[in-house]
């Protein structure tokens, strides 16, 4: 049956990576970690190499060559630039076959794109992860092409989930996913340094300000995570009748926070589904 | 009031005599020469219950004292949709009033409404809260139907969906243990109507002029109530004034000195 061959599939899985930046790298951390493929599986490729040592670090093989990377995987995740993309596929399409599966982790490149660039009976699949993969605390999600069917997509999963939220989501969710998580991590960096400042300007050190902002934002998160209970009803917890939490509440309500952030969301979305366009 | 069977009469020692609860329901400004009117035949079988904004507990008794060595004395805060038996209402106890006095009272207003004890500290923030919220209501109502108006609906209309809507939804979250966040979150179906509509909402801080709006509305009790203690201005000549306002008001009525009726419900009262 399906299992079986799955379970062979991950232990004996080739994966290689064309291209080697940083996501992919965040992913590969996350592979490992999961302990399903050893390293020696791994096979990365870069013009340079610049990124490449840190893989070689990891046990991982690499090359500069990326029909070495196509020949010699099985899961094949292709993570350059999104202008590099399209010369990258027509280098490697005579060497994609039925077995492959392609995972694009390249920003605003549609499905659809990918397949066109593809032969037909290639399994695609397109993933939107965010930076915190490179600490296995990523949120990511993923869409299936034509051909990619349950056994790719529960592979995929099973092996990202180490990098932290994996789910499977229709193709139109993802822009909305770089919104929210892809760009978000920004405002999360930036609320983190507003933080900061405002415990500076208080009279506290910037260094000991800083990670307790940092520490603040995984403990709230952690609480919304680990408990399931609504945002609103969390927040309500904390604010004692008259106290200081409800004081700074208001400030934040004044300065219409809530619909900044919804408009944050909005333009980085709509940003990107410009840009796919392109 | 007299159609609806109540009886009715001129005389502030009338009602206090033939009563055993007195609610004083006379405009704040006015309640220390009321008091100082009727304390003689205050006993101590009355329960005074005062629904004056900004009047305290203290300042009542402290009147009340030199003519009766104990007398109860509850301060209540109350609003308007009492007229339809939906009120809110708060109330704290003196110092002479008992347990059974408080739940004689609750028994009461529970009759119009929601009512609870609470601590007297916490009745002007009752105020800007639930007493001056049904204006807060009917202002989002008017603005509401507006909205309807604009988009197509006969204004009779659009004042009846609008106000079923806040009723709906006012019962929902009494009748619901989740979160209004949460009810608001099932109401809102991705890139719906409904979550366009909540951003412009939070674009215009509507959170923080809610919020805005309650803190004023307590502030300003909590002024008004210290203008009245420091008493600033002569009871009588306060007294005058809303004379000469009442007759202008009222011309068919003969206003012998300020009167007013035992009532169960505010008519006259504005916070």
């Amino acid at each position: 049956g399906a299992w079986p061959r799955l379970a062979m599939e991950a232990s004996e899985l080739w994966v290689g990576f064309v291209g080697a930046g940083r996501m992919a790298g965040g992913l590969v951390r996350g592979l490992l970690q999961a302990g399903k493929v050893p390293a020696s599986n791994i096979l990365a490729s870069a013009p340079s190499d610049k990124n490449l040592d840190g893989w070689r670090e990891l046990g991982c093989r690499t090359t500069h060559c990326n029909l070495e990377v196509v020949h010699r995987s099985t899961l094949v995740f292709l993570a350059t630039k999104p202008h590099i993309l399209p010369g990258v596929l027509e280098e490697i399409r005579p060497a994609v076959g039925s077995h492959h599966i392609v995972v694009s982790l390249v920003a605003g490149v549609t499905i659809q794109t990918l397949q066109r660039l593809l032969p037909p009976w290639t399994k695609v699949l397109r993933i939107m992860p965010n930076l915190p993969c490179v600490v296995q605390a990523g949120a990511m999600v993923f869409s299936r092409g034509s051909n990619a069917g349950d056994d790719e997509a529960a592979l995929l999963k099973s092996l990202l989930s180490s990098c932290g939220l994996c789910e499977e989501v229709p193709e139109s969710y993802i822009d909305i996913h770089t919104g929210l998580s892809g760009s978000g991590v920004a405002y999360v960096y930036l609320f983190a340094e507003a933080l900061a400042e405002g415990a500076v300007k208080m009279g506290m050190p910037g260094a000991l300000a800083s990670r307790i902002a940092a520490q603040t934002l995984l403990g709230a998160a952690k609480m919304l995570l680990e408990t399931g209970e609504h945002p609103a009803k969390l927040r309500g917890d904390v604010c004692t009748p008259g106290g200081t939490t409800i004081y700074a509440l208001h400030q934040l309500e004044k300065g219409a926070l809530r619909a900044t952030v919804m408009n944050a969301v909005e333009a980085a979305t709509n940003r990107a589904c410009d840009m796919a366009k392109d | 009031v007299q159609k609806m069977g109540v009886n009715f009469t001129v005389s502030n020692k009338d009602t206090v005599k033939s009563s055993d609860v007195l609610f004083l329901a006379v405009k704040p400004p006015i309640i220390p020469f009321i008091l100082e009117e009727v304390g003689p035949d205050i006993e101590a079988r009355h329960i005074v219950v005062s629904c004056a904004a900004g009047v305290t507990i203290s300042s009542i008794e402290k009147k009340l004292s030199t003519f009766c060595p104990t007398p109860k004395v509850i301060r209540c805060m109350t609003n308007t949709p009492v007229i339809v038996r939906e009120g809110a209402t708060v109330y704290a106890t003196g110092t002479h009033a008992d347990v059974e006095d408080g739940k004689l009272l609750e028994q009461l207003m529970a009759s119009v409404g929601f009512c609870t004890e609470v601590e007297e500290d916490l009745i002007d923030a009752v105020t800007g809260l639930s007493g001056s919220g049904p204006a807060y209501a009917f202002t989002a109502l008017d603005a509401l139907a507006d909205g309807g108006v604009k988009m197509g609906l006969p204004r009779r209309l659009a004042v009846r969906l609008g106000a079923q809507a806040l009723l709906g939804a006012a019962k929902m979250l009494l009748e619901s243990e989740q979160h209004p966040g949460q009810l608001k979150d099932n109401v809102c179906s991705p890139g719906g109507a409904t979550i366009h509509a909540l951003h412009f909402l939070e674009s215009g801080g509507f959170r923080s002029l809610l919020i805005n709006a309650v803190e004023a509305s307590c502030i300003r009790t909590r002024e008004l109530q210290h203008l009245a203690d420091q008493e600033k201005i002569s009871p009588a000549a306060i007294k005058k004034t809303l004379l000469d306002k009442v007759k202008l008001e009222s011309p068919s009525l003969s206003v012998a000195s300020g009167s007013k009726v035992s009532l169960f419900t505010n008519k006259s009262k504005k916070n």
